[in-house]
């Protein structure tokens, strides 16, 4: 028994350092001049400096920030308006609902963006507009984790109980839902936000094909910097990593609020 | 009749999904059929498909890439996962680790091997300082270099998605299998694995999912020379070439049925395991 535990150690330890060295030599190379003998030498941050002071890439920066964030927000009205029709008056239509919903799940990012691309683009108008493209995509890839995300905040209050109560009180039914009802999902609404968010961030495939050279996001920017400097370009992904980083440790500090709560 | 009208509420959702999710996909499927610029029915795009080495290497590639990074990858998962669950102080600082570097992917994942193990790696110049070439044994430009890559952004994913299903297991199956003189080979092959299946199944499918569309690593590493089919999807559309939206219509719906294909063999496995168990 003794043995299997220590067996277990090893095995957490050694798929750690396979996953934690590349991350953490990234960082190195960042700090360092040179690295061309076993040890890297010449301590510097004037590579963040310079990727920090560099207007083009806080622009980027500031594009993939918003473009994470208007589709999440589209999306996540919407949904919030579907399901304040299926939980009052339709019940029936939350299985057609969830398939719509489910479809980008099983296909991926790279079909749907090559799909509107060949469609819209070059028809002209307002369909064309690059920007308004990549917006109505990314609501579909995060769609499924939306979807899922006050499906099950919702499963898990009372709901029916809840508008009943309201509706005793004196309250109109769409009164009830969007004064107590909403309310009660909000945690689980910012977190599967927070989730969709940080996987937009991240996306190269879907910003390159649609986005092309029309909507520069940081992603875009980083793969261009590969070319030029390596310290540049890891610098770059240390600032980017820790954004990511950032929006999950909001998330998790919401759920574990709401956790408490509920105890 | 004043229920019918809350179903306003559902036009900004039916738009989306109208405009961006249903017609473009029927769009891929009628183009893949359509003739370049012309009205019509051909099967053109797919027998070029059929007859250029350079899509068959592609398709081949990203298979091979995604069957054998997903198998590498949840080998190495489950150990992960049967280890934090059987050792739980640990076990939290691991699934931290898990959390953490399952955000790492795509381009950063690809650089950071590029300064690991490219031809001015740290670990390649290391290698060099000891008199032993590692270019001459792994070359990570190469498809042994994109699995080693993939299995990386896989044992996160596959380890935290397997993780709750280790919970299932009960103390008295291992007290059962020993009272009736089972070996621990049968605890594990024929009591716990068979126990797990489902959920190692469905994590496969998950991992394959997401190597097969993988896109931004391969990219990143190798540009248009890595012989992936997304890389091949998407250089019809962006880049030098001019776009050729029917030709990479006809290779997404290649990608489209590779994945219904996986699907449906999956769950056939499943069913014949659940079978077995009842």
């Amino acid at each position: 028994m003794k043995k299997n535990i220590l067996l277990d150690k090893v095995i957490m330890l050694f798929i750690s350092i396979y996953l934690l060295l590349p991350l953490i030599l990234t960082f190195i190379y960042s700090i360092f001049n040179e690295w061309t003998s076993i040890l890297p030498s010449g301590f510097t941050l004037k590579y963040y400096i310079q990727v920090l002071t560099d207007p083009l890439f806080i622009a980027s920066l500031l594009r993939s920030l918003i473009i994470s964030f208007i589709p999440v927000l589209v999306c996540t009205l919407a949904m919030i308006l579907v399901f304040y029709v299926t939980t009052l008056y339709f019940p029936k239509l939350e299985r057609i609902i969830e398939i719509l919903c489910t479809i980008p799940y099983s296909i991926q990012g790279i079909i749907i963006a090559v799909g509107v691309l060949s469609l819209y683009s070059g028809i002209g108008g307002m369909l064309s507009n690059r920007f308004l493209l990549l917006v109505g995509t990314y609501c579909i890839i995060i769609l499924p984790y939306v979807y899922r995300g006050l499906k099950n905040s919702l499963n898990a209050i009372h709901v029916h109980t809840l508008i009943e109560a309201g509706q005793m009180l004196g309250c109109s039914k769409p009164k009830a839902f969007f004064s107590i009802i909403l309310p009660n999902m909000l945690s689980g609404i910012v977190v599967s936000m927070m989730i969709s968010i940080s996987m937009i961030f991240a996306d190269f495939v879907i910003v390159n094909i649609i986005g092309g050279s029309y909507f520069q996001t940081a992603s875009m920017y980083l793969y261009k910097a590969m070319s030029k400097s390596g310290q540049i370009t890891s610098a770059i992904i240390v600032v980017l990593f820790m954004t990511t980083l950032l929006i999950s440790k909001i998330v998790t500090n919401i759920e574990n609020k709401t956790k408490r709560k509920e105890k | 009749m004043k229920n019918k009208k809350c179903l306003v509420a559902l036009i900004p959702f039916l738009l989306i999904i109208v405009l961006f999710e249903i017609a473009p996909l029927i769009s891929i499927v009628v183009k893949s059929f359509s003739p370049v610029d012309e009205v019509g029915f051909t099967l053109e795009h797919f027998v070029k498909i059929l007859i250029t080495d350079l899509y068959l290497n592609s398709i081949k590639g990203s298979l091979i890439i995604a069957i054998i990074s997903s198998i590498v990858g949840i080998i190495i998962s489950f150990f992960g996962a049967k280890a934090a669950h059987s050792d739980k102080k640990i076990g939290k600082v691991f699934r931290m680790i898990l959390n953490i570097t399952s955000n790492f992917a795509g381009i950063p994942l690809a650089f950071a091997f590029i300064i690991l193990l490219g031809n001015t790696g740290v670990i390649t110049l290391f290698s060099k300082n000891l008199g032993f070439d590692l270019l001459n044994v792994f070359d990570l430009y190469s498809i042994n270099g994109l699995i080693l890559t993939y299995v990386y952004f896989q044992i996160p994913l596959a380890t935290l998605l397997l993780l709750p299903s280790f919970d299932l297991i009960k103390k008295e199956w291992k007290e059962a299998v020993e009272l009736l003189g089972g070996s621990k080979f049968v605890y594990w092959f024929k009591v716990v694995i068979p126990n797990l299946l489902p959920s190692i199944l469905g994590t496969f499918s998950v991992l394959f999912a997401n190597a097969i569309a993988a896109y931004a690593t391969g990219y990143a590493l190798l540009s248009s020379n890595a012989m992936l089919l997304s890389v091949r999807i998407s250089e019809q559309f962006v880049g030098d070439l001019v776009q050729a939206k029917e030709f990479g219509s006809a290779l997404a719906v290649v990608l489209m049925v590779i994945m219904v294909i996986a699907t449906q063999i999956l769950n056939r496995i499943q069913k014949h395991f659940k079978g077995g168990i009842e």
